[in-house]
């Protein structure tokens, strides 16, 4: 899908041809000229011009790619639409979030993942403690390479920056994905106890480290952690 | 393309909303919040739970019903702190020697130089004092003057006009329709016979749905004579959320959809 | 007479003497001023003809009566409102997507089969909305509600949309719709997804989108 754009009008452009935008904050507008994204199964709600939908097993990983979800049970159901017109993409009023990636990688987890171009890579990685806290499975989704991504949040999603001097600490329900070089561990380290008992050992909080990028969903997924 | 805007540890702002549904704290000192509306935070920042340790004589000081306690915690330190619920819109209020009184369940964090207190009104509390508060709500906030008459599910809260009262369409229940309902159980209601009416100076919140937010409990009154409630659980007032019963598991229980 | 977008989720209302309003039962947020709200046995319009018609056609979705003069608000559920104003023109809306209208605007239902055929049936089915839907024409206002936004898309000649039934809302103008099922549908058969059948609009005129697959 990548290549130089030769039609008259248009400047050439070293990238690919799918242009997300969005109509409001809730639908993804994706324009097409006979290329084609990955989207969450179901999630078209219109579109005008000629379009394809192909269901993708295993995330659109291929067989390799099918084995290792099957393994890490990181559910992911993907179509392909391709065609030539504008696709609309919504998923139960969600706000959706552009994210430009330009080569790096982006950890998202799986149910927060609308719509990637084509020449963006998806795969899955091991997280450690905190999928495991969210009922989600040890495995996040990663998508790699250069193109636009659309994420999914229950709110507007809220962008923080974390450099080394500034460490940031997220509930683990509102994580919903990050970029750059961060070191994530999970942080229990908070004097919480009620006089009645209840509700101790929940305050848990995912603690990022490092140089990067975290986006932050203003709700809160059940969680066994964060109960702060 | 715009990129979305990037907030770091210096331009989150300071005690406003980030974006409708999310609040940043400016924390230098201590705020006291609703358990589980901590989405994220830059800096030290510590939670206590309220109702015991050194914290005791703030909590004396801003808390007056011991048996709601329980559902707050106290945030201590520096820092920038970013408050949301279930993306619900989220707003802040100042307080300049004023009153509020907001439901339970909307109330998200406050100012400990604030005083919180049980509202004689079931599954209301009191803000009294001066300072901020931030309370949520379903659909943005829609500030009305009396006078007005309200959908009970559809009213957030009021300042000031100490006169809520129940208003019930009487044209409506004594007459004809009214009759052949009796009568026949057919025609049915128009679900609009009964309101709270609010007269005099004052300013009434509503929020932009007839869906109620949860109710947090308010704790029970003194089973006193004299005292509405007195003795029964407060979430009953007219509420579809079920009260919590000795023996449930509260919080957790709900996080859990049981 | 018109409605004002009071924020994305409310709509305000003005009631004077002699004009009167419906509005989905139990929608009213708060109200100053004289009004009264009554419930309409007869679902609007049409006397028992008109109840009748409706009972059958399954669009009895329950509405009260605004008279009375004063100011109203009315909101239902946190569902994002829209208002649509028209000016003769019809507009075709599943009953329960009405939160509020204008008493001046001629109410219908219309059999969906008549217009698509076998398919117009299953597109009843699909939506679950019944094979009837509502019509509102002539001229004033009609509050709608969606889940999550609406998109506004036009519908040229030559140029039709395509809509997932589930996030339909409304549509009006010189429209024809259709069930069509999209290429490569097979791949779906048995997986549920909701891309299997999709409503066709060609024609002239607008279709209202919501941002959600979600019925309310």
């Amino acid at each position: 899908m990548r290549g130089l754009s030769q039609r008259p009008g248009r400047s050439l452009t070293f990238r690919s041809v799918a242009q997300f935008r969005l109509q409001g904050s809730k639908v993804l507008a994706v324009d097409m000229t006979g290329d084609a994204v990955k989207a969450k199964n179901g999630s078209m709600v219109a579109y005008e011009g000629d379009m394809t939908f192909k269901k993708m097993t295993g995330g659109g990983d291929g067989l390799r790619g099918m084995v290792t979800r099957r393994l890490t049970g990181e559910q992911m159901t993907v179509m392909e639409v391709k065609g030539h017109g504008t696709c609309y993409f919504a998923d139960r009023a969600s706000e959706i979030n552009l994210v430009s990636l330009t080569g790096e990688t982006l950890y998202v987890e799986a149910s927060n993942l609308l719509c990637t171009e084509a020449t963006l890579r998806t795969g899955t990685s091991f997280t450690g403690l905190r999928g495991a806290s969210q009922g989600n499975g040890l495995f996040t989704t990663t998508v790699e390479g250069t193109g636009q991504a659309a994420l999914l949040s229950d709110g507007t999603a809220i962008v923080l920056r974390v450099t080394p001097q500034t460490p940031l600490s997220v509930d683990p329900g509102a994580y919903i994905a990050h970029t750059g070089r961060l070191r994530q561990h999970f942080q229990s380290g908070v004097n919480f106890r009620t006089f009645l008992g209840e509700g101790s050992g929940e305050a848990f909080q995912i603690r990022f480290e490092g140089d990067g990028l975290v986006y932050v969903q203003p709700s809160e997924r059940t969680t066994f952690g964060g109960d702060v | 393309m715009n990129g979305p805007v990037i907030h770091d540890a210096q331009t989150l702002p300071v005690n406003d909303n980030v974006n409708p549904y999310a609040f940043s704290v400016d924390l230098n000192g201590q705020w006291f919040l609703q358990k589980g509306k901590m989405v994220a935070y830059f800096g030290q920042i510590a939670f206590h739970g309220i109702g015991h340790g050194p914290l005791d004589r703030i909590i004396q000081a801003s808390f007056h019903s011991p048996l709601h306690a329980q559902d707050w915690v106290v945030a201590e330190g520096h820092g920038r702190m970013v408050l949301a619920d279930r993306a619900f819109d989220v707003n802040s209020y100042d307080l300049e020697e004023g009153n509020l009184t907001v439901r339970s369940g909307n109330l998200l964090a406050f100012e400990p130089s604030l005083a919180l207190k049980q509202s004689i009104i079931p599954g209301f509390v009191t803000l009294i004092g001066t300072g901020k508060f931030v309370a949520a709500s379903n659909g943005p906030v829609v500030f009305a003057e009396p006078p007005i008459r309200v959908d009970p599910q559809a009213l957030v809260g009021w300042a000031d006009c100490p006169s809520p009262c129940h208003h019930y369409d009487h044209q409506y229940m004594r007459g004809v329709l009214g009759g052949v309902r009796m009568l026949t159980g057919f025609g049915g209601a128009s679900g609009e016979e009964h309101q709270f009416e609010f007269v005099g100076a004052g300013t009434v919140l509503l929020q932009s749905s007839e869906r109620l937010m949860e109710e947090r409990p308010t704790g029970t009154p003194p089973d006193e004579a004299g005292v509405p409630q007195g003795g029964t659980p407060s979430t009953t007032a007219n509420q579809p959320s079920t009260p919590r019963l000795p023996g449930q598991l509260g919080d957790l229980q709900r996080r859990f959809g049981l | 007479m018109a409605f004002r977008l009071l924020n994305s989720r409310l709509v305000q209302a003005q009631v004077v003497p002699g004009q009167r309003l419906f509005s989905q039962r139990g929608a009213m947020i708060a109200y100053t001023g004289d009004v009264s709200f009554t419930p309409s046995i007869t679902g609007g319009q049409g006397g028992v003809m008109g109840m009748i018609g409706r009972r059958v056609a399954g669009e009895a979705t329950p509405l009260m009566t605004v008279e009375g003069n004063g100011s109203v608000m009315f909101g239902h559920g946190g569902h994002h409102v829209h208002v649509i104003e028209l000016s003769g023109e019809t507009l075709y809306v599943e009953a329960d997507r009405l939160l509020a209208f204008d008493g001046s605007l001629q109410q219908g239902t219309m059999f969906m089969g008549s217009q698509g055929g076998v398919m117009g049936m299953v597109r009843g089915q699909v939506t679950g909305q019944g094979l009837f839907t509502t019509t509102l024409s002539g001229h004033g206002a009609v509050a709608v509600m969606a889940h999550g936004g609406f998109i506004e898309l036009p519908i040229h000649p030559g140029r039709p949309v395509h809509v997932d039934p589930q996030a339909y809302v409304a549509h009006r103008g010189d429209v024809r719709n259709k069930l069509s099922t999209a290429l490569g549908w097979r791949e779906f058969v048995g997986r549920g997804s909701g891309e299997a059948f999709q409503l066709e609009l060609s024609g002239n005129g607008t279709v209202y989108v919501q941002a959600s697959e979600e019925k309310l």
